[in-house]
């Protein structure tokens, strides 16, 4: 007689990722380019000149209302010199990874473009928290981590569908310390974790599988990545304060009390931080937003 | 019904009983709200940090940025829809939530409250209802006719204020 093995949720979410599918090796090679401290500008032209959609996605940001101060960009090089090698990232992993920013999450009961919308505040946040911290962290890799760090979320979504109103009162009982234990709770494991697994599936650089792991436990991060997760952990709150969330989990998560030993945040700086990156987010969101949606 | 949308630092006012005015996902932000029930009229402004001191350029370019310079303003937009100041004026505030900060480091949330209050005071008039703190985000939206005020938030439905 044949036995059928009913799968865990955690196992089911282990297939989930390992069906999910690579990511483009352009986005790959930038994502790795971006962690070398001493790359040039022409490398990441040549990596995205060969990939004829991403090449005309650059092409068309750098031309937008909010980017181009009205001059034509026709040469590639000129327009990632204007946007900026971290903007050229997100372009790639927005337009590049449909299956993560391109749909709705349900579990979390947050509309299409949310996750999208959360992970870039979050990216930009963490560009101007960078500035307050104590060790120097590379701009390029904390505007990616940022980008990257809900990935686990797209896929955990799935696992959380029809608790809502479970999940929304645990919140506001006050009975869970964040979010993460009502996750763990229904699937077993939480979107720190499945986003780390995910950031391995793709082979990510050791400090992104890091911020994406422990962007809500910072303390535990490893020494040598540490401050650049304190900087994710504070730069997604801080989006969650804007208003930028995914849903019920939003600001549902609890502020590392030892972030002062990493970060030289005061009420007043962080008051500057918040408008800043409503600015930079509310005047880039629509250019690039556009371009993925396609 | 024409939805009318506020974003971050931005406020308006309707006379028109065809419109709502609607302000997603507000944070730590603040909604604050005013209706004018004999003369229809309401007005909606979203707030995103108490005092102006902090970037004065930009509280003359986006005045609905902050509590001292946004308040003037909705009261000012909802004379220029006919409020005559002699009706009475409900007000109602909403938002301002925190994350889960036992050390109160980041209280902005609480922090706009206050100073709507505050501000409001000075014109005399105090909130009628508020739905302010705890922490998950609020989408808000008010009526001019019915003078109803309706909050959202994921997970939670909606209720009125």
């Amino acid at each position: 007689m044949s036995q059928t093995h009913c799968l865990s949720p955690v196992e089911l979410i282990t297939e989930q990722i390992n069906d999910l599918p690579l990511l483009p090796n352009v986005v790959h090679h930038l994502l790795m380019l971006m962690g070398k401290e001493n790359r040039s500008v022409q490398e990441v032209v040549n990596l995205v000149e060969t990939d004829v959609i991403l090449t005309s996605k650059v092409l068309k940001v750098a031309n937008s209302a909010a980017f181009s101060r009205g001059q034509v960009i026709t040469s590639l090089h000129r327009a990632i010199v204007h946007l900026g090698e971290k903007m050229v990232v997100g372009i790639a992993l927005g337009s590049c990874s449909p299956r993560i920013f391109s749909q709705p999450l349900e579990g979390y009961e947050s509309a299409v473009g949310e996750l999208w919308d959360h992970s870039l505040r979050t990216a930009i946040a963490t560009r101007e928290i960078i500035r307050y911290i104590l060790h120097p962290v590379s701009a390029d890799l904390a505007f990616t981590a940022g980008l990257l760090h809900d990935v686990g979320k797209a896929v955990l979504s799935e696992f959380l569908k029809g608790n809502g109103e479970y999940m929304a009162s645990c919140c506001d009982s006050g009975e869970v310390e964040n979010f993460l234990t009502i996750e763990r709770r229904l699937s077993g494991t939480d979107h720190a974790e499945v986003g780390c697994a995910i950031a391995r599936h793709w082979n990510l650089p050791e400090p992104l599988c890091s911020v994406i792991r422990d962007h809500h436990h910072p303390a535990l991060a490893p020494q040598m990545d540490r401050e650049l997760v304190y900087a994710v952990h504070v730069a997604d709150l801080a989006a969650m304060l804007g208003g930028t969330g995914t849903g019920i989990d939003t600001l549902a998560y609890k502020l590392d009390s030892s972030f002062d030993q990493h970060l030289k945040l005061e009420q007043k700086e962080l008051d500057q931080l918040l408008l800043a990156v409503e600015e930079e987010y509310g005047s880039k969101k629509a250019s690039i937003f556009a371009c993925i949606e396609e | 019904m024409t939805t009318v949308y506020v974003g971050v630092g931005e406020l308006a006012a309707t006379n028109n009983p065809n419109e709502v005015i609607k302000t997603m996902a507000l944070g730590s932000c603040v909604g604050v709200i005013v209706v004018s029930p004999l003369q229809k009229i309401a007005g909606l402004l979203h707030i995103a940090l108490p005092e102006s001191s902090i970037n004065q350029k930009l509280s003359k370019l986006r005045p609905g940025m902050f509590a001292d310079t946004g308040i003037p303003r909705l009261l000012e937009a909802i004379k220029q829809k006919g409020y005559d100041g002699k009706n009475r004026l409900i007000v109602k505030l909403a938002g301002g939530a925190s994350i889960m900060d036992p050390n109160n480091t980041f209280n902005i949330g609480k922090r706009n409250v206050l100073a709507a209050r505050k501000i409001l005071w000075a014109y005399r008039l105090g909130a009628m209802a508020e739905d302010v703190g705890l922490s998950f985000s609020r989408t808000v939206s008010v009526d001019p006719v019915s003078g109803k005020v309706l909050i959202s938030s994921p997970g939670r439905g909606e209720w009125e204020l």
